[in-house]
C-alpha cells in the first residue's frame, strides 16, 4: 500500500515536472553566464592568470592549464558557462526560423528588419505560437 | 524629432556626466538598450582611424573641442566602467559582468546592425603617451571580449584610445571619474 503510493506520488511528480524541462531550452544572459565564472573562478584567475584577458579564450585556456591548481567549483563552472553562452547564443540564433510563421500571419506590412519583427511579435504576444513566445524568452529579448 | 524617451534618456545621460562618475547603480541591459538604441537622424560619418591620427597628434593639448571629437558627444552613448589590472590591459573578474551587460544589449534586436566605438579614457596620473597606448589597448580588450568570448561581430566594434585627452573632471585631472570607457553608437555597419 505505501510503496503503490509511492509510486503513484513519483508518477505525479514525474508528469509535473518532466514536461516543464522539456518545454522550456532555459537559458541565461550572457551577464549571469560570466558572473557565476567570476565569482567561482575569480579567486583562481587573480592568482594563477594575472594579466590574463576574457577575450580570445585566453582565460579559459589559462584556468584549464592550471587544472592542478584550479579550485573544483572553477573547473566545473568553466564548461557550464561556455555551454550557457552557446546555448543563448542559438537560442537568438533560432528566432527568425521558429517566429517565420507568425511573423507571416500577424505582423504583415511590419517595416523588414529584426526589430520591427520582434517588436510587432512582442505585441502580438496572446496570440502567437507558444514555440514562438518560448523562443523570444530563450533570445532573452522580452 | 526626438522623442520623450529620446529626451529621458539624454536627461538620465547629462546626470551621469554631470556627477562625473560611471554608473554607481549596477548597470542594465535596459539601460543600455535605451541609451544606446536613440535614434539620430543623419547620423555623421564617424571614421575610427582619423580619430586616432587626430589624437596622436594632439598628445598633451586635449582633444575634446577638435572637430571629429565634438561630434561624437551628440551620438547616442553611455559611460561605464570596467577595471583593469593595475598598468595592464586585463579586466579584473569583477568587472567581468559589466562587459557581459553590454554583449546582452548588443545582441538585442534594435542595436543590431549597428555600428559601436568603444573609447578608453586615463587619468593623468603617469605619462601622456604611455597613457595613450594603455587606453588603447584597454579598449582594444574590451572588444576582443565582445568579439569573441560574447560573440559580437567584430566588423560591429571599433576601439580607440585617447588617453587623459578628454576628462570628465577637467578641473581634477587624476580624478578617477576620467577612468573611464565610452560606448558610442555611431551608426549602421555596411
Amino acid at each position: 500500500m505505501l510503496k503503490s503510493y509511492r509510486f503513484l506520488c513519483g508518477a505525479f511528480l514525474f508528469t509535473l515536472f518532466i514536461p516543464i524541462e522539456v518545454g522550456h531550452a532555459q537559458t541565461i544572459s550572457y551577464a549571469d553566464a560570466i558572473t557565476t565564472l567570476s565569482q567561482a573562478c575569480g579567486a583562481d584567475i587573480k592568482k594563477h592568470c594575472k594579466g590574463v584577458n576574457l577575450g580570445n579564450n585566453a582565460i579559459q585556456s589559462c584556468l584549464q592549464e592550471n587544472q592542478a591548481k584550479v579550485s573544483p567549483t572553477c573547473t566545473a563552472t568553466l564548461a557550464q558557462v561556455g555551454a550557457s553562452i552557446q546555448k543563448r547564443q542559438a537560442a537568438q540564433a533560432n528566432v527568425a526560423s521558429i517566429c517565420r510563421g507568425d511573423a507571416a500571419r500577424h505582423c504583415k506590412g511590419v517595416q523588414p528588419g529584426e526589430a520591427h519583427l520582434l517588436g510587432c511579435l512582442l505585441k502580438a504576444e496572446r496570440v502567437v505560437t507558444d514555440e514562438c513566445n518560448q523562443a523570444i524568452t530563450d533570445a532573452g529579448w522580452r | 524629432m526626438i522623442s520623450a524617451s529620446g529626451i529621458r534618456n539624454a536627461l538620465a545621460l547629462a546626470a551621469l556626466l554631470v556627477t562625473g562618475s560611471a554608473l554607481s547603480e549596477p548597470l542594465t541591459n535596459q539601460q543600455l538598450i535605451q541609451s544606446l538604441g536613440q535614434v539620430t537622424e543623419a547620423a555623421p560619418a564617424v571614421d575610427p582611424a582619423v580619430l586616432m591620427e587626430e589624437i596622436t597628434a594632439n598628445v598633451g593639448k586635449g582633444v575634446a573641442a577638435l572637430p571629429n571629437f565634438a561630434q561624437l558627444a551628440a551620438m547616442p552613448q553611455l559611460t561605464v566602467e570596467i577595471n583593469f589590472e593595475y598598468g595592464s590591459v586585463a579586466i579584473v573578474p569583477e568587472s567581468y559582468r559589466t562587459v557581459g551587460v553590454i554583449a546582452d544589449a548588443l545582441h538585442y534586436p534594435t542595436l543590431l546592425g549597428r555600428k559601436f566605438l568603444i573609447v578608453g579614457h586615463t587619468d593623468s596620473t603617469g605619462d601622456a603617451n604611455s597613457n595613450l597606448t594603455l587606453s588603447l589597448r584597454r579598449a582594444e580588450a574590451i572588444r576582443d571580449a565582445l568579439s569573441t568570448t560574447f560573440a559580437v561581430p567584430p566588423d560591429r566594434l571599433f576601439a580607440i584610445g585617447v588617453g587623459e585627452e578628454m576628462p570628465l573632471d577637467a578641473a581634477h585631472p587624476t580624478a578617477a571619474a576620467n577612468r573611464r570607457v565610452q560606448l558610442i553608437n555611431i551608426g549602421w555597419a555596411q
